[in-house]
């Protein structure tokens, strides 16, 4: 019907209709593009502070003339994130918790959005999804407290059995080893609730009709989680592990900041990209610095998403970004 | 069809407050280039202009004050939810005698380092800025970086012409301390507030306990850290395990000990520099160097005793971290959990702290009170590069700082709103004072204040006040400040890496055995060495002069 | 609507996970939902505890002795509070609304396959994900040539694109419009804007809801924007901030302390308690947890619920 119909119209009325819906449809993008081209375009201009040393131009100071006339020092503001042995450090660790928070977060949150499908009492998944959500409506600082409680050395539930029963007290503020288990168990129970709801509602687009077909054909229950709910789910966990991707060289700061109590002698598992510059900046407070490791970061993000987006568009075109 | 109107007609409201906004872009560089030719005209004005003032209290070169002027004035530290009663009669008195409409922006202890160097790295319009050595330092990085106008700038010397009254009034030690180096050569780049501008460490004394276990305050000061040991271990024999005796702040315990003084500029709240002062005669050439300071024999001294207390359980783990270190320090001294702490002193402390704590505090001073570039630059006003009428705002802090009836309003509030005086002439507020409750020690010359009850009598301020800061000796490299500029790089580096290690150390928590050999050869890394050496040819350059 | 959700609930009693695996399941979420809730009760515990009991055993969850100390301090801050709450109330509404609406429209363009600019405009808004000009540009950007200074514009317009969202919601119209139905509709002579609102909006109900929850989130969570641009405006102080500042001024004091010396003591002593700090989390969590279930309606109710093909 649709072909018959196209094909009577005159070609210079297929033209102007599909410029119409151009037009239609770049109307609709519009109000978001301004934002984004005053908001974040137009001050990419900053992005020259990396290479300045930024001073205020003391005739007529505003931010075009301070950078009008800061002098170009060069790579000199980058210097900083390698002038320390412990270049190796952050960045292990900064990449390293990322893989695993990105993998981890992937297969739990898809599993719990499954399993949560499959609970037929509707009040006890709502009431799950809804208590899930919960530590994302706290700080990490908050969340440092609540840790402290059971790890404190001298007041925490945790010593304290442990001193009841006779065993050696464990010094968790001091001790690295457990904390790369603790840092991970905290961004799962932090982050999942979020995920778990992308998860959730790209379920609920999936026709019921094609879990009835399954099950007349004979599916069991997994066999209908693997052939109809995951490939469904294929393009919501492939844009969100890109997207994360991108971010792999970006730390959560508050995580790393305040759940170890800034303490000193756990550094070494600790210490990320985003906590060496904050500590680097209370120091300077060279603006020229931040800016500087933040492009580092985010030319790197920008390399491994391109990456990642380019093999996906090979291997399935339909999932890709873009 | 209904959305779809709605739709449109929302979106096209957006697009119309961006073209307004984009309109508003083309203004920003006429409005910048048309404030510097203002500025300009308006400064040669004032040179030949010879209009005497009608004010007899105006300063000593005339100042046009005939065009009305706003000045927008951002502080530190304030707590303030309604300034309106104030503000009105402030207006009304600077209208009078300035000409000059004042807007204050009240910084909070939140929120004031970001929003005010956000202001002063955008060139917002704003005239005054609240600065210091602390906060992020902003006074000597934002000179450098050309913020703040040079007030006695041989070409136009704002103190001169419009601050000249202030200037006299204020002690020599601070005018020497504001003088640094900035974008306009060596001078003062910001007005220092006359508050206290002595450091002196003190170790914290429970008298109240000391006395239960049978020793005297002449027991503590007759001894040094490395000989406390016994009245420690006294306390926690009496007061079973879960007592820490010694409640310290770990950075400041080790400048305690060891007789270090902060060299200004140097990486932040875990310093990597060290300066020392002879205990007994702060002033005294002691063969001026600056080293690194974990590196020293003393360092080491220290921190091996400071292992030993804590393996005792003398000091609390938590003040390890600098999370939650200060949470305990405060929460002990509030409870009177301790038998002996650290405290920098001010003064009449001892009144305040008993009666905080309901025990009694005496203050046992490790040196006697000295004075360094760090100690004077504690609260000072600079007027911004930015500011269309510098002249305005000069005039404005002179009369500020030399004005009882101007200072007071400001700073208590109105009288009969804020607060009234009692029989003896003190101050007690009222309820009214918790919406308007500036940072005292934030504003300027608090010694033209009338004296809070509880403080001591009305005379405090002329009679206690100054002549203790006055005796306050400078150290020998007072007027030294350290500029970080060339050794930026190595700084950050040093921050990340004191901070794996000093708190730890300084509070026990680690063994020096093992940690501190780690720590040093870190250091070296990261460039310790050549931070060192600038600091020190800096230093002799500084005693060369 | 009534009637197809209760078909689908019987469809799926029929076509349900044996009883095993549902009570394993069962299992899984409520240690999972223990140790996320649990917290927040610790954080309530506290908020009421005595400070004498915080000082002599620290964070516990069997306190010494109760006090409404905390809350008390929170209450005496009297108007402000209550206007915070308005201020927070409306800047989340008209927020979540608007940057809905955003979202929705530039999403449905990223996933019309035949738009032209398809292509530019997701790299145009992706871009910006990971490049940023840094705070003190986008502080002038908004404060100078915006305008966004002390004023409701200045905690709504900074939050109102979040690019991630733009592309999750294309991902969510991608997963339940069926593009023949695009077509169908074109060929009805249905315009853009009535086939996006009068078709497309009405079964991705889930979708949309979620990117709302996320939003309102955003917006109810966020303090930083109102700490750069309503610094000094107590008309327009949101909740979040108003709470934040109370914690960060103790932050802040505590990390200046060992320069500030007996200044910084003598202040500290008149902050904040830390039971206080608890009892503002309580304060800024419990009305967003009451809007919870209001967009979860259509998330969970969805699950039972196909999308209806036209």
């Amino acid at each position: 019907m649709s072909k018959t119909n196209s094909a009577v119209k005159k070609p210079s009325k297929m033209k102007s209709a599909s410029k119409k819906k151009t037009l239609m449809l770049t109307t609709m993008v519009l109000p978001g593009a301004i934002w984004l081209l005053l908001l974040r375009y137009l001050p990419l201009g900053g992005i020259i502070m990396a290479f300045q040393d930024y001073k205020i131009y003391t005739k007529a100071p505003s931010f075009i003339n301070n950078l009008k006339n800061s002098a170009f020092v060069g790579f000199k503001n980058f210097k900083f994130l390698f002038a320390t042995s412990d270049t190796w450090v952050m960045v292990r660790n900064t990449l390293g918790y990322n893989l695993v928070f990105i993998v981890l977060g992937l297969v739990i949150s898809v599993a719990f959005a499954v399993m949560l499908n499959e609970v037929t009492h509707k009040f006890a998944a709502k009431t799950y999804q809804t208590l899930m959500f919960f530590p994302y409506f706290m700080s990490w600082v908050v969340a440092s407290y609540f840790l402290q409680a059971f790890l404190d050395p001298t007041r925490g539930l945790i010593p304290h059995m442990q001193s009841n029963m006779g065993v050696t007290v464990t010094d968790f503020y001091n001790n690295t080893k457990p904390w790369p288990f603790l840092l991970v168990l905290c961004n799962v129970w932090k982050n999942t609730g979020y995920s778990v709801v992308l998860y959730l509602s790209a379920i609920t687009g999936i026709d019921a009709s094609q879990y009835e077909a399954a099950s007349i054909d004979g599916a069991s229950k997994w066999q209908q989680v693997l052939y109809v709910t995951l490939p469904h789910l294929k393009t919501m966990i492939i844009i969100l592990f890109i997207m994360n991707v991108g971010k792999i060289f970006n730390a959560d700061f508050g995580l790393f900041w305040n759940v170890p109590l800034q303490s000193g002698p756990l550094y070494p598992v600790t210490q990320v990209i985003d906590t060496y510059v904050y500590r680097a900046m209370t120091t300077t407070q060279n603006y020229g610095m931040s800016t500087a490791a933040g492009l580092v970061q985010n030319i790197v993000g920008f390399v491994c998403i391109m990456t990642a987006n380019t093999i996906v568009r090979k291997v399935d075109p339909d999932s890709s970004l873009f | 069809m209904k959305k779809k109107v709605l739709s449109i007609v929302l979106s096209a409201v957006m697009v119309a407050s961006v073209f307004a906004g984009c309109g508003k872009k083309e203004d920003v560089p006429a409005d910048s280039t048309e404030e510097s030719t203002v500025e300009e005209s308006s400064a040669g004005e004032d040179t030949d202009a010879e209009t005497p003032s009608e004010d007899e209290e105006a300063p000593a070169t005339a100042l046009d004050i005939s065009e009305p002027v706003t000045l927008r004035w951002y502080l530190h530290g304030s707590n303030v939810t309604d300034d309106s009663a104030v503000m009105e009669k402030v207006n009304e008195y600077l209208g009078e005698k300035l000409n000059v409409t004042l807007e204050p922006i009240w910084g909070t202890w939140a929120d004031f380092d970001e929003g005010s160097t956000l202001a002063i790295n955008g060139g917002d319009d704003i005239d005054i800025y609240f600065t210091c050595s602390w906060s992020a330092n902003e006074y000597n990085q934002f000179a450098k970086k050309g913020a703040w106008v040079r007030l006695d700038d041989p070409e136009n010397n704002l103190i001169e012409q419009y601050g000249s009254d202030v200037w006299a009034a204020l002690p020599d030690v601070l005018k020497e301390g504001a003088v640094i180096d900035g974008t306009d050569g060596v001078g003062v780049y910001a007005l220092p507030g006359y508050k206290d501008y002595g450091t002196q460490n003190t170790w914290d004394v429970n008298v109240t306990l000391l006395e239960e276990l049978g020793y005297s305050l002449s027991d503590v000061e007759s001894r040094d850290y490395y000989s406390f040991g016994d009245l420690l271990q006294a306390a926690k024999d009496a007061k079973g395990d879960d007592f820490y005796p010694l409640n310290i702040e770990a950075m400041v315990l080790e400048r305690m000990v060891t007789n270090s003084v902060i060299v200004n500029g140097d990486a932040g709240t875990c310093n990597v520099l060290s300066y020392y002062i002879d205990p007994t005669d702060v002033s005294k050439d002691i063969g001026s160097k600056i080293v690194s300071k974990f590196g020293t024999e003393e360092f080491k001294k220290f921190a091996e005793q400071t292992r030993e207390y804590y393996l005792a359980g003398y000091i609390d783990p938590a003040q390890a971290n600098a999370q939650t270190a200060n949470d305990v320090l405060t929460s002990k001294q509030l409870a009177g959990d301790y038998l002996i702490g650290t405290q920098s002193y001010a003064l009449g402390y001892e009144v305040q702290a008993s009666a905080d704590r309901g025990i009694h505090v005496e203050f046992v001073p490790c040196t006697p009170p000295y004075v360094d570039k760090t100690s004077t630059q504690g609260a000072m006003m600079a007027i911004s590069t930015a500011s269309k009428n510098p002249e305005r705002a000069m005039a404005f802090l002179n009369l500020l700082n030399t004005d009882p009836y101007l200072m007071t309003l400001l700073e208590y509030g109105v009288e009969g709103v804020h607060y009234n005086l009692n029989g003896e002439g003190l101050v007690e507020f009222t309820d009214e004072r918790a919406n308007y409750t500036p940072w005292r020690n934030g504003m300027g010359n608090i010694t033209l204040l009338p004296t809070m009850d509880g403080e001591g009598d009305s005379n405090f301020f002329q009679e206690v006040f100054v002549p203790y800061y006055e005796s306050a000796k400078g150290i020998p490299a007072f007027g030294y400040v350290f500029d970080p500029t060339s050794v930026e790089t190595e700084l950050a580096a040093l921050a990340n890496v004191a901070g794996q290690y000093a708190m730890s150390l300084c509070a026990g928590s680690v063994d020096p055995e093992t940690a501190l050999p780690e720590f040093l050869q870190k250091l070296e890394d990261a460039g310790m060495q050549k931070v060192i050496d600038e600091a020190n040819a800096q230093l002799d350059a500084y005693f060369a002069q | 609507m009534a009637k197809s959700q209760a078909m689908g609930g019987r469809k799926r009693r029929i076509n349900a996970v044996s009883v095993p695996t549902e009570i394993i399941i069962h299992i899984v979420m409520i240690l999972f939902c223990l140790l996320c809730i649990v917290p927040f009760i610790f954080v309530i515990i506290i908020s009421f505890t005595s400070e004498e009991s915080i000082r002599a055993l620290g964070y516990s969850f069997v306190p010494q002795s109760l006090s409404t100390a905390a809350y008390k301090v929170v209450f005496d801050l009297g108007e402000m509070l209550y206007r915070a709450y308005f201020n927070s109330f409306y800047i989340t509404i008209l927020g979540t609304v608007l940057s809905v609406l955003v979202c929705v429209l530039y999403s449905y363009a990223l996933f019309r396959r035949d738009y032209k600019y398809r292509t530019f405009f997701t790299f145009f808004s992706f871009f910006t994900m990971l490049f940023g000009g840094g705070l003190v540009p986008t502080y002038i950007v908004c404060k100078q040539l915006l305008g966004l200074s002390d004023n409701y514009a200045a905690l709504i317009v900074p939050l109102l694109v979040n690019p991630f969202n733009f592309i999750i919601m294309r991902t969510f119209f991608a997963s339940s419009v069926p593009e023949e139905l695009i077509e169908a509709a074109s060929i009805d002579g249905s315009g853009e804007y009535n086939t996006l609102f009068r078709i497309i909006v009405p079964i991705s109900k889930p979708g949309i809801a979620t990117i709302a929850l996320l939003n309102a989130l955003a917006y109810w969570n966020e303090w930083y924007t109102a700490m750069l641009y309503v610094p000094n405006d107590n008309k327009h102080i949101p909740l979040q901030y108003l709470l934040m500042r109370l914690q960060r001024n103790v932050d802040n004091l505590k990390k200046m302390a060992a320069q500030m010396g007996a200044e910084a003591s003598k202040m500290m002593k008149d902050m904040p308690s830390q039971s206080m700090r608890m009892a503002l989390v309580v304060m800024v969590v419990i009305p967003i947890a009451f809007a919870y279930p209001f967009f979860q309606r259509y998330i969970i109710a969805g699950l039972t619920v196909g999308s209806v093909k036209g």
